[in-house]
């Protein structure tokens, strides 16, 4: 599984050179991987055992049995395991995630180590926090790291009893300020507002979603093309909680004002640059088949209108557009 | 630019994988041996080669990756048994008519009926081995592998559904576990895992819609598909959203012809074999993922494959289906 990597046309000469270099490494790490294998047969469960597993993973951080084998040495290793041992199980993990930030079972062992230090884990969780922080500093859309965030906090949460959704709400909104387009932002956003409106962390909750109304319509004014804000508004407009809490009429407003706006940004685009913004187009297409279902206000003609012109406009998903037209009649 | 498939390059390029061993990406990749076998003999069934691979040899390694200790199958000889290979090992099996080398053995079908239940957890999710790491794709690789035994039942399949369910996420997308971001090898393995269960029909009409919608929406300008919003463009998910796609019957939601050129211009026109995009080096996991892209979309004659399962009609017809 490779991803991202150039190809690159080998030589005869090349390859041969190529093979040379590689024999030597072959050995080694073959040698390396039988011993440890034999240890594990043995039961080894030592000092010795573990430097083995660390020169195998140094080379192959991929290789999930030496995690393994390493995991259930620490379980059995006895009273030879202090905090500074814990510590430098922590840093020998960060140094193979610098290198291979992608690898799930480096992932997986760093929150195997939390979940089994037996001092200090809350300290230690909170450590992770800053990691994390750093690591979607540099990678904004990481999957890894959005995952590993999530569990992180869970964590703490478990910890100190206490909900962190304030928090996090700031840090997603942060990051949603800083690129728009941060659609692993958003969808947490999404989580948030869920999980904080489940637990009535929301004092005025009309209030909070005026103001997320509010938010939304500079987001679009900003960029109308990316889809990460889009999928947020189907959110909001479909899912029953955003309803309930405005109420019928201040639902209406809502959805009337924000088919406006993407009228408005839509026919802006359309003199600055000749072409329709097609998830204006779209969202006006989820508004009216709301409203088609509690009143029958909009035109039907005016619906069909839409559809024809997306179809000419995103042909990609033009049978998506001819399924809804079908669903009309 | 090519714009042919380049069958007996890529059948050449399959042939070769195993005649890799001096070097040393060969024995850094171990740990994906069978997955890696698995992906090679697919490929080579969609190009109608099967032959290509020598069937005793290919079981006999099957066999050598059964871990005694555990029940299941390692990816390697020696290595730990995980969800994971244990899948591709059956796979391998069912696909050369020898599964009955564990089903009429009733003391490895019992072992890797257990191995795989062990790892069932109270909340209906699965871990891929011991040490607790949870994935929907980990309950994909249960459901299959025990669905390719005969072995489903209810007990397992009841709460494994009500987990899956869980992933689905507002954007109509599914994530590796509930609260996870949707990511698109994630519709394949929740949809899939439905899907052999026979329980699609929990999604309501409005659901299946909106799955459909955010499939869709994957595929960019230049034809290719990709994983989450905003991302590039990747063959392998020429599988994963297609499968998805054809699983709930949408297919006809993106334009093939389109996908269809992009995954083209990723062949390697000298070696043979298919790459993430175009200009990159080509792996077998591309490759396979390309060409099961292909069948799926009905291009060329392609041996037909199953969106289910990721094997070919021919073969997931031998499986009894669920409920039994
Ligand atoms: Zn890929």
């Amino acid at each position: 599984m490779q991803h991202g990597i150039k190809r690159k046309q080998w030589t005869k000469e090349l390859l041969r050179h190529k093979r040379e270099e590689d024999k030597k490494k072959i050995e080694t790490y073959r040698a390396l991987v039988e011993q440890m294998l034999q240890f594990r047969d043995n039961n080894n469960y030592s000092v010795e055992a573990m430097r083995l597993t660390t020169k195998v993973l140094d080379i192959n951080p991929e290789f999930n049995t030496a995690w393994n084998y390493r995991r259930d040495i620490i379980t059995n290793i006895g009273n030879l395991i202090d905090e500074k041992f814990w510590q430098d199980e922590l840093k020998f993990t960060m140094i193979q995630l610098k290198r291979f930030p992608k690898v799930y079972w480096i992932w997986n062992h760093r929150v195997w180590i939390l979940n089994n230090i037996p001092i200090n884990q809350l300290k230690m969780w909170q450590g992770e926090l800053i990691v994390v922080n750093a690591l979607l500093e540099m990678d904004a859309r990481n999957f890894h790291g959005w995952h590993y965030r999530r569990v992180v906090i869970s964590n703490i949460e478990k910890l100190t009893k206490n909900s962190l959704n304030k928090q996090e709400f700031e840090y997603v909104t942060s990051k949603i300020n800083k690129n728009i387009s941060n659609y692993s932002a958003w969808h947490q956003r999404v989580q948030l507002i869920t999980n904080m409106l489940s637990n009535d962390q929301i004092a005025d909750k009309y209030d909070f979603m005026n103001k997320e109304i509010e938010y939304i319509t500079n987001a679009i004014f900003t960029d109308a093309e990316d889809q990460s804000v889009w999928f947020y508004i189907i959110w909001m407009i479909k899912f029953p909680i955003v309803k309930e809490l405005l109420g019928q009429d201040g639902y209406s407003k809502f959805l009337k004002e924000l088919r406006e706006n993407a009228e408005m940004i839509n026919m802006d685009e359309l003199e600055f640059s000749g072409k329709d913004n097609f998830w204006c187009l779209k969202i006006i297409l989820e508004i009216d088949m709301i409203q088609n279902s509690f009143d029958n206000l909009t035109d039907r003609s005016v619906f069909k209108g839409y559809l024809e012109k997306l179809i000419k406009l995103d042909p990609l998903r033009q049978n998506r557009y001819k399924y809804l037209l079908s669903k009309l009649s | 630019m090519v714009n042919a498939l380049l069958k007996e390059k890529h059948i050449k390029y399959l042939k070769s994988l195993d005649s890799q061993k001096e070097t040393l990406e060969y024995w850094l990749s171990e740990h994906l041996r069978l997955n890696g076998i698995y992906w090679g003999l697919t490929a080579l069934c969609i190009l109608d080669s099967k032959e290509t691979f020598q069937r005793e040899e290919v079981i006999q390694f099957v066999m050598s990756c059964w871990n005694n200790r555990t029940g299941g199958f390692g990816p390697f000889p020696k290595h730990d048994a995980h969800m994971l290979s244990t899948l591709s090992g059956l796979q391998i099996l069912l696909t050369y008519d020898a599964i009955n080398l564990i089903t009429e053995d009733s003391e490895k079908l019992d072992s890797v009926v257990q191995f795989i239940k062990g790892n069932q957890l109270p909340d209906g999710s699965f871990q891929g081995d011991r040490f607790g790491e949870v994935d929907a794709r980990f309950s994909y690789n249960a459901l299959s592998a025990l669905s390719i035994l005969g072995m489903l039942s209810p007990e397992v399949v009841d709460p494994a559904v009500e987990h899956i369910l869980k992933c689905l996420n507002f954007d109509g997308g599914f994530g590796l576990c509930p609260g996870a971001e949707s990511h698109a090898s994630m519709a394949f393995t929740c949809l899939g895992a439905l899907s052999i269960v026979n329980k699609l029909n929990l999604l309501t009409p409005e659901q299946i819609d909106t799955i459909a919608w955010w499939l869709c929406e994957r595929q960019v300008p230049e034809g290719g598909l990709n994983g989450r919003p905003s991302k590039l463009p990747d063959v392998c998910y020429s599988f994963w959203v297609v499968s998805s796609l054809a699983i709930i019957d949408r297919l006809d939601w993106i334009d093939s012809d389109k996908l269809a050129n992009f995954i083209l211009e990723s062949q390697d026109e000298i070696k043979g074999g298919i790459a993430d995009r175009p200009g990159n080096e080509v792996d077998v996991f591309h490759t396979v993922f390309g060409l099961a892209g292909l069948s799926l979309i009905g291009y060329d004659n392609l041996v037909e494959i199953d969106p289910t399962y990721c094997m070919t009609y021919e073969l997931t017809s031998k499986i009894h289906k669920y409920p039994y």
